[in-house]
């Protein structure tokens, strides 16, 4: 079930090298915080994350990872949900709370509700063990490019609804008053708006929002989708901004 | 009823017909011997008093002879108390008759000779329609032969009125008896509704359902049986999912190290040379099919339900395109029949479904030539075609087996599988409902099918 990693990629082959990867050599180092309680595992995996050209700073429990949070700057935080002491998900909670400090959660469990309880807490993303160090980075790579969206925006604000996104600032207000998104959350409101009402496809969606040749699980997608809502519907139940397409996708509503 | 017929109908309808037979069987006994008896004892008093009467009136007519004849036609008429009745005297120059007029042929010969004879005799007949009892006595005095018809209509309407009230009550004891072992065999197979309920809860995957605690002590011990058999089965798939989940955690840790570590390697593999470069080469090799061995045995070893929360409306022709779009090696359009079909199921195990196929396609065929999506009478059909050697009928169910790939040729050597990939395809596409199978493909190769009802999985 190695496939039920939530971005569904053929882990097990080369992996077709996403179109970005190699393209913008002046991307900086990634600057990863791995939370990993086995300790070969830690070493393999850091070992060729370095040669994806990431720097990995490990932590063995969810205790030392806040501790080490606390003083240092990670760009990524990779999280395993079997952790001694305070479990992955209620450190993923934690973070979720302090901030939007992209998270992504490597774990060994496959059940859809395993899935669905991580990216409920906050992660980003969610990969199944066993998973390929080249196709870990491929993902940062992605979550990291969020923070810039490929196309500049002429327009200084977007109206959805009550709804207003200031694409420069990366801000986003509801009735006037400041909206805390997560870059993912960032990124799926821009697409949808940015659509002008058109049905984005929950394909398109998760290819221009985690920037990956996602493999179908759409899980990671309906996840997000209910977060975003929470954050920017009045009532998340009758959703009157993020609007759900039957069959086919979502869309914008209300767009001024 | 043959015995085969009595087999097939169903216990309840057996016990049903045993209960009628015997109830007809104890009542029409007692009706049989009612009727004997009844009816026995109302013609006895009837031909008692018939014969009572005849002497008296004999008397009568032989002291009315004594005197003369003169007054003897008067006495006749006289005798006659009702219509249906008749009295016949024979006399040497004749027969005198009064009531109802009958021709003294008609009675029968044996009666009149013993009445010739001076013996007394009755005898019960049909005279013109009409049930009588003949009663022949000889007249003393000269010797003629007294003969008198009683009608016997009215003790043969009682008896007719007896006989059908025992035969209406004969059936409806019957129907009485259907009835009640109808009545009876359910509530006696109630339980074992029950118990098919319950079992077919089971079954269908809920391990909760326990029967009743039962007072009957017969049903106390089936049902102790079943609900102990039940917990049981529990505790296994309780145990065998924690040890699925423990295995699957324990084989993924040293593989995601292993392949790391390997990734590692592969990457520094112009580094080494000679023999350590050709031991490394096949160690990461190993490795990687090592791993989608693991990874695919722990995926068709235990999930054996797909999570309600993982069924959606999924678009076929979508799912289909998508995975297409991203393979490696390159594979044609997808053709979509028209508006394409929607099924529920889990989008995970569909993309999977799809992308063994065009794996399987790749290895043994030299990839695939037509990957189209149809409507069909079952739902939807994914068709993926190839222009390999085909599948000879022989090991068309074999591929679908588990670790099958030995039983094909032409499988290219340095992408080994994991052998397992058609039987995920079966295992998958079964939890939808669905059914997958292989065909030849006209002009050449062989035809994968996959059938999913557009229903729920």
């Amino acid at each position: 079930m190695g496939h039920v990693s939530v971005g569904m990629v053929d882990v097990t082959s080369p992996l077709p090298r996403p179109s970005t990867m190699g393209r913008g050599n002046a991307e900086v180092r990634a600057r990863l915080l791995m939370v990993e309680d086995d300790e070969r595992i830690r070493l393999a995996l850091g070992l060729a994350l370095a040669d994806e050209g990431c720097d990995v700073v490990e932590a063995a429990s969810g205790e030392e990872a806040l501790h080490l949070l606390a003083t240092t700057e990670v760009d990524v935080v990779l999280l395993d949900l079997m952790l001694p002491g305070i479990d992955g998900l209620e450190v993923c909670r934690r973070l979720r709370g302090q901030g939007e400090l992209p998270i992504i959660i490597v774990s060994a469990r496959t059940d859809t509700s395993d899935v669905i309880a991580g990216l409920e807490a906050g992660a980003d993303d969610y990969v199944t063990k066993p998973l390929m160090a080249s196709e870990l980075a491929a993902r940062i790579r992605a979550l990291l490019r969020r923070r810039h969206p490929a196309s500049t925006q002429p327009r200084p604000v977007i109206r959805v609804g009550e709804v207003e996104i200031y694409p420069a600032e990366e801000a986003v207000l509801r009735g006037g008053a400041p909206v805390h998104l997560t870059r993912t959350e960032f990124g799926l409101l821009m697409e949808l708006a940015m659509a002008e009402g058109r049905v984005v496809t929950r394909e398109e969606l998760l290819r221009r929002v985690w920037g990956y040749d996602y493999f179908g699980d759409t899980r990671l997608l309906d996840v997000h989708i209910r977060r975003l809502r929470r954050k920017v519907e009045r009532d998340p139940d009758n959703p009157t901004c993020v609007l759900t397409v039957r069959g086919r996708g979502y869309k914008a509503g209300g767009l001024a | 009823m043959t015995r085969v017929r009595i087999t097939r109908l169903s216990l309840r309808w057996r016990v049903a017909v045993a209960f009628g037979l015997g109830s007809l069987m104890i009542t029409g006994i007692f009706a049989v011997v009612t009727w004997n008896l009844a009816s026995g004892y109302m013609l006895r008093q009837r031909e008692m008093s018939a014969t009572a009467q005849a002497e008296v009136n004999v008397r009568l007519v032989d002291s009315a002879l004594h005197q003369g004849s003169g007054g003897l036609g008067d006495l006749l008429t006289g005798l006659t108390t009702d219509s249906d009745s008749s009295v016949l005297l024979e006399r040497t120059q004749g027969w005198l008759t009064s009531g109802r007029q009958i021709d003294p042929a008609r009675l029968p010969t044996p009666l009149l000779a013993l009445g010739e004879q001076g013996v007394p005799a009755r005898q019960r007949l049909v005279v013109e329609g009409v049930p009588v009892l003949a009663v022949t006595l000889p007249v003393s005095s000269d010797r003629s032969t007294y003969v008198e018809l009683f009608p016997l209509t009215q003790i043969d309407r009682a008896f007719r009125y007896i006989s059908a009230v025992l035969i209406g009550g004969v059936a409806a004891s019957t129907l009485l008896g259907i009835a009640i072992g109808l009545w009876t065999s359910k509530r006696a197979l109630r339980p074992l509704t029950e118990l098919t309920r319950a079992a077919s809860r089971v079954a269908g995957g809920d391990l909760q359902a326990r029967l009743p605690a039962q007072d009957d002590p017969d049903l106390a011990r089936m049902a102790t049986t079943f609900n102990r058999t039940v917990e049981e089965l529990e505790d296994r798939v309780r145990q065998d999912a924690r040890f699925a989940g423990d295995v699957s955690h324990e084989l993924r840790s040293p593989l995601t190290t292993m392949a790391n570590a390997a990734a590692v390697l592969h990457r520094r593999r112009d580094e080494m040379t000679g023999t350590a470069g050709r031991a490394v080469e096949l160690l990461l090799a190993e490795v990687t099919r090592f791993q989608r061995m693991v990874v695919d045995l722990l995926e068709i070893s235990r999930d054996h339900q797909i999570d309600d929360a993982a069924v959606e409306t999924v678009d076929l022709g979508e799912l289909v395109d998508h995975v297409t779009r991203v393979r490696l090696h390159p594979c044609p359009v997808v053709e979509i029949d028209g508006a394409a079909p929607a099924v529920q199921g889990d989008r995970r195990r569909l993309d999977r479904v799809v992308a063994n196929l065009l794996d399987n396609a790749e290895k043994y065929a030299g990839g695939p030539v037509r990957v189209a999506v149809l409507r069909s009478t079952a739902g939807a059909r994914i068709e993926v075609d190839d222009a390999g050697p085909g599948i000879p009928p022989e090991l068309r169910r074999q591929v679908f087996e588990r670790f099958a790939r030995g039983v094909r040729a032409g499988r290219r050597g340095d992408d080994a599988g994991s052998g397992l990939g058609l039987a995920l395809v079966t295992q998958h596409v079964a939890r939808h409902g669905g059914s997958a199978w292989v065909e030849d493909r006209p002009g050449g190769g062989a035809r994968f099918v996959v059938e999913l009802p557009v229903g729920a999985p």
